[in-house]
């Protein structure tokens, strides 16, 4: 097993947002978390990354955190580095010589499609660059596990769907697993192997897991036209809602019961 | 240099002339008492006496030195303390009061403690000069680190990076942002120190020269000391522009 959460529960203040999480994610496998907004996804994550320590339970991870790449939705780069050493820079913190480092950099920006970008500033890049700029910098060291949380949630859908594909192109070429939050429902079907639904919080846990065999490598248009897409696509949208909805009608019942 | 620059500053230049023109000519008429107000070419006259006869020089010198030094003191010193009390929650303790008090007065009042404890050489002015931008610059780099931009921490840590590796890629360039923006104001404290210094105690420098000049009522020495360090000032702020636009060229470029 790559990652294996066992009961896991976190808390800000005193009631938990998280409570007995269980999540097994297997090497190779690419899985989708989804939710409400605010049910703590982006909390999982953290706590995976070591940002943060769980109340109760277990985090066991089959790797080192070295090797784990992390992308999020507003991933900085840092603005007075140019793309080439903004990439070179988790090389540099490893330990790489400088010329080399800005080589290899030079190399990751080219294969991301931005090598004729590599003196710019980040200030002078489009939201969709600087995206790849910030994926250039997590592939360039050669993470096997990818972290990300809803990593494209502020581009254009166009934008969104050229880097999906390159992204997914470039996990299944390398074998890389994947654990990704995301609100997009028809992304997660066209590139997991499994969606996880998280329910509503606090003490969320997961509420459903759907199995996605849909053969690889695929392509993100074809295979919106499949069968199992549109079926898997539209079980998870009223799985969501239901969640989504829970609160308001748990609340309206809570209401009834009060006035007589 | 953009075409609409040049034009607003040929127009700029345009009205100045005008000005000292009319000036000129209202003094030429006698409508004002040259004892006040001389006119430009009085003005210019004076400069060019002080530049001739070649003693403006060690003034020059004395007030550029302790302004200088001043000012790179008070850039290190307010550097070196806002970003021990933002990282050390003791410290912020200790000085943040202090410095919000040196803030809140008007700090040349202190010109006449530090002659009595400096004497009326240089360190005085050096002192005055310090003092009023040591405040400035603790301030600009102590709230410039305490907002630093969290995402760009997570990040050189998600990377991998330690404290120094923080320091050296998120920190540092914070601070010198930071630093870049309260630059031209530094520099016009530095000046504010030492001239003020001069004036209240000293054998040199252009505020000795100020002081001399209002003791024997000749106001065109006066103007035209003013003029010089306005001049003086423009030239550095230009100089101060450069490295900003040097070093922030992420910003600018
Ligand atoms: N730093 C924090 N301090 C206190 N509460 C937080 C903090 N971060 C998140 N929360 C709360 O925890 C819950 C889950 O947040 P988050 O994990 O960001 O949700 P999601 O990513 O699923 O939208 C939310 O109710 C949010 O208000
Ligand atoms: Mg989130």
């Amino acid at each position: 097993m790559m990652l294996d959460i066992r009961g896991l529960q976190m808390s800000y203040g005193t009631e938990p947002v998280l409570e007995n999480v269980d999540l097994e994610v297997k090497p190779g496998e690419f899985v989708s978390l989804i939710g409400p907004s605010g049910c703590g996804k982006s909390t999982l994550l953290r706590a995976l990354m070591g940002l943060q320590k769980p109340s109760a339970g277990d985090v066991y991870l089959g790797l080192t955190r070295r090797e784990i790449g992390l992308l999020f939705q507003d991933d900085a780069l840092l603005p007075w580095r140019t793309a080439r050493d903004n990439v070179a820079l988790g090389l540099r913190i490893r330990g790489t010589a400088k010329a080399e480092a800005r080589r290899t950099a030079m190399q990751w920006l080219d294969s991301v499609g931005l090598g004729q970008f590599g003196d710019r500033y980040p200030r002078e890049l489009s939201g969709g660059q600087r995206k790849r700029v910030a994926i250039a910098q997590v592939l360039a060291l050669r993470p096997k596990l990818l972290l990300m949380d809803e990593p494209f949630a502020s581009l254009d859908a166009i934008v969104r769907h050229y880097l999906t594909e390159d992204l997914l192109d470039w996990v299944e070429k390398e074998h890389l697993t994947v654990l990704m939050v995301t609100h997009d429902l028809e992304e997660a079907v066209a590139v997991s192997d499994r969606v996880v639904l998280l329910g509503n919080g606090p003490r969320a846990h997961v509420k459903g897991r759907w199995e996605i065999d849909l053969p690889r490598p695929r392509d993100l248009l074809r295979v919106k036209e499949e069968r199992q897409f549109a079926v898997t696509a539209r079980a998870l949208w009223d799985a969501l809602s239901e969640e989504v909805r829970a609160p308001a009608a748990r609340q309206r019942t809570e209401t009834e019961a009060a006035t007589p | 240099m953009k075409r609409e620059t040049l034009w607003l500053q040929l127009r700029r230049a345009g009205a100045l002339a005008l000005v000292l023109l009319l000036w000129e000519g209202i003094s030429a008429l006698g409508w004002i008492d040259p004892f006040y107000a001389p006119p430009p070419s009085a003005i210019g006259g004076a400069i060019a006496e002080l530049f001739v006869e070649g003693d403006i020089y060690e003034h020059l010198e004395a007030t550029f030195g302790a302004a200088l030094l001043g000012l790179f003191l008070g850039l290190i010193g307010g550097a070196l303390l806002g970003f021990i009390a933002a990282l050390l929650r003791p410290v912020a303790e200790l000085l943040e009061p202090v410095m919000a008090m040196l803030n809140a007065i008007p700090r040349v009042i202190l010109a006449p403690l530090f002659i009595i404890w400096l004497g009326i050489g240089i360190a005085s002015k050096v002192a005055l000069s310090f003092i009023l931008v040591v405040v400035l610059t603790f301030f600009a780099v102590y709230n410039g680190i305490r907002d630093v931009d969290t995402r760009l921490v997570e990040r050189v840590k998600t990377l991998g990076g330690g404290p120094l590796v923080l320091l050296r890629e998120v920190y540092v360039p914070s601070v010198v942002a930071w630093v870049m923006g309260s630059l031209k104001v530094a520099v016009g404290f530095a000046f504010t120190g030492a001239v003020v210094g001069e004036f209240v105690a000293s054998s040199r420098g252009l505020g000795y020269l100020l002081a001399f000049a209002q003791s024997t009522y000749n106001a065109a020495l006066t103007f035209a000391l003013i003029v010089l360090v306005l001049v003086f000032v423009m030239i550095l702020f230009g100089l101060a522009g450069v490295l900003e636009r040097y070093l922030l060229r992420w910003k600018y470029r």
